[in-house]
């Protein structure tokens, strides 16, 4: 089958704003969007630019807006956004080369967030695992599986508006560690995003969670941040 | 370098968002009719004369009138809906049916009060 691919192309070396290239190639209605564009940059423009690594839904290095809606071009088959395909860079970030965005500030916001174990409590007496039961697991199990590919965040109406917002999916990053039965730094998490630029800047345009590749219900995880902010209870 | 980040508003709300983002535009269109009402209302009080009566025919004009009911009949369906939602997170997970449900409450209600309207406006 012939697949028509319109890409946003932006080259800071010579270009003062971005224009958009279309190909026409041959494919597969099973091929992913990033082999339609592994080819292109392969076969056709050796010059075009984009993220990917893992190529199997792991890494969430190639987010991308793909016929205007976030999505990662290796989960993503031809057939299921059809033979027309628009791919541009994801929104809110700046544009670096083509379909490359800087990460940095989205990364900046994830460090808020402090995103690590913190427990200053003396290990258990056997000295090995701090225990918890599967219930106390099962609260933030969904949230472990971020891959911070970006796609939540950049699909966030309030995040495109104020890019000091920490976005979506920074807020699942603290709701692991919020949650998390062992961790003993909630409540400074819960300070953190009690700011101007935390949650109450969600508005629930529920982008995030159609958005998001491993199916997290990230509206629902800023939901339960909200009100364990409101109830001072976790 | 690079380009700047820069989400224009036609570039907003080309983003091909599911149902709860036609939910949260409307919900702002809504706000913003709701306040163009307030605001012509005040000054049409304020002015008077002339002007107060120009803006008058504005507010009580039956297209106007079906256009305000709109933004508050949405603005306050919607509203409860995520007022609801953000009280009780774990229903959340239902959150197209939420949507579902506000649009089966919101098509009736205004197409009736819409219908009422028109036919007395077109009727005058």
């Amino acid at each position: 089958m012939e697949i028509t691919v319109k890409i946003f192309r932006y080259n800071p070396e010579t270009d003062t704003r971005g224009n958009y290239v279309t190909y026409k190639i041959e494919g597969d209605e099973n091929d992913r969007v990033l082999d339609v564009l592994e080819y292109i940059k392969g076969m056709r423009d050796g010059t075009l630019a984009f993220r990917r690594s893992c190529a199997h839904g792991v890494c969430g290095s190639d987010a991308m807006r793909i016929n205007g809606r976030n999505m990662l071009a290796c989960k993503t088959l031809v057939r299921d956004v059809g033979a027309n395909i628009t791919v541009e860079p994801i929104l809110g970030l700046r544009i670096v080369n083509d379909l490359i965005v800087d990460m940095e500030p989205f990364f900046d916001n994830y460090k808020k967030m402090l995103p690590y174990f913190i427990n200053e409590s003396p290990l258990p007496e056997d000295g090995r695992e701090r225990l918890q039961t599967v219930e106390d697991r099962a609260r933030f199990d969904e949230t472990t599986k971020c891959i911070l590919c970006a796609c939540c965040t950049t699909s966030c109406p309030s995040y495109w508006a104020n890019g000091e917002y920490y976005g979506p999916a920074a807020i699942v990053t603290a709701h692991r560690f919020i949650f998390d039965s062992r961790d003993e730094a909630a409540d400074e998490r819960l300070q953190i995003l009690a700011e101007t630029d935390g949650v109450a800047r969600c508005h629930t345009a529920y982008n995030c969670t159609e958005a998001c590749p491993r199916e997290i219900k990230v509206t629902k995880a800023i939901g339960e941040v909200k009100m364990a902010m409101m109830t001072g209870k976790v | 370098m690079g380009l700047k980040r820069d989400v224009s508003l036609s570039v907003g709300l080309r983003y091909k968002g599911p149902s709860g983002y036609l939910t949260y535009i409307l919900h702002r269109i809504g706000g913003l009719g709701m306040a163009i009402f307030i605001s012509v209302h005040i000054l049409s009080a304020f002015l008077g004369g002339k002007t107060g009566v120009y803006l008058n025919g504005i507010y009580e004009n039956w297209a106007f009138q079906i256009f305000i009911f709109f933004c508050v009949l949405f603005h306050a369906i919607n509203g409860l809906r995520i007022t609801i939602l953000d009280l009780f997170p774990k229903l959340l997970e239902h959150q197209t049916e939420a949507i579902w449900l506000e649009w089966a409450e919101f098509i009736p209600l205004f197409g009736v009060a819409a219908y009422v309207i028109s036919s007395a406006g077109l009727g005058a």
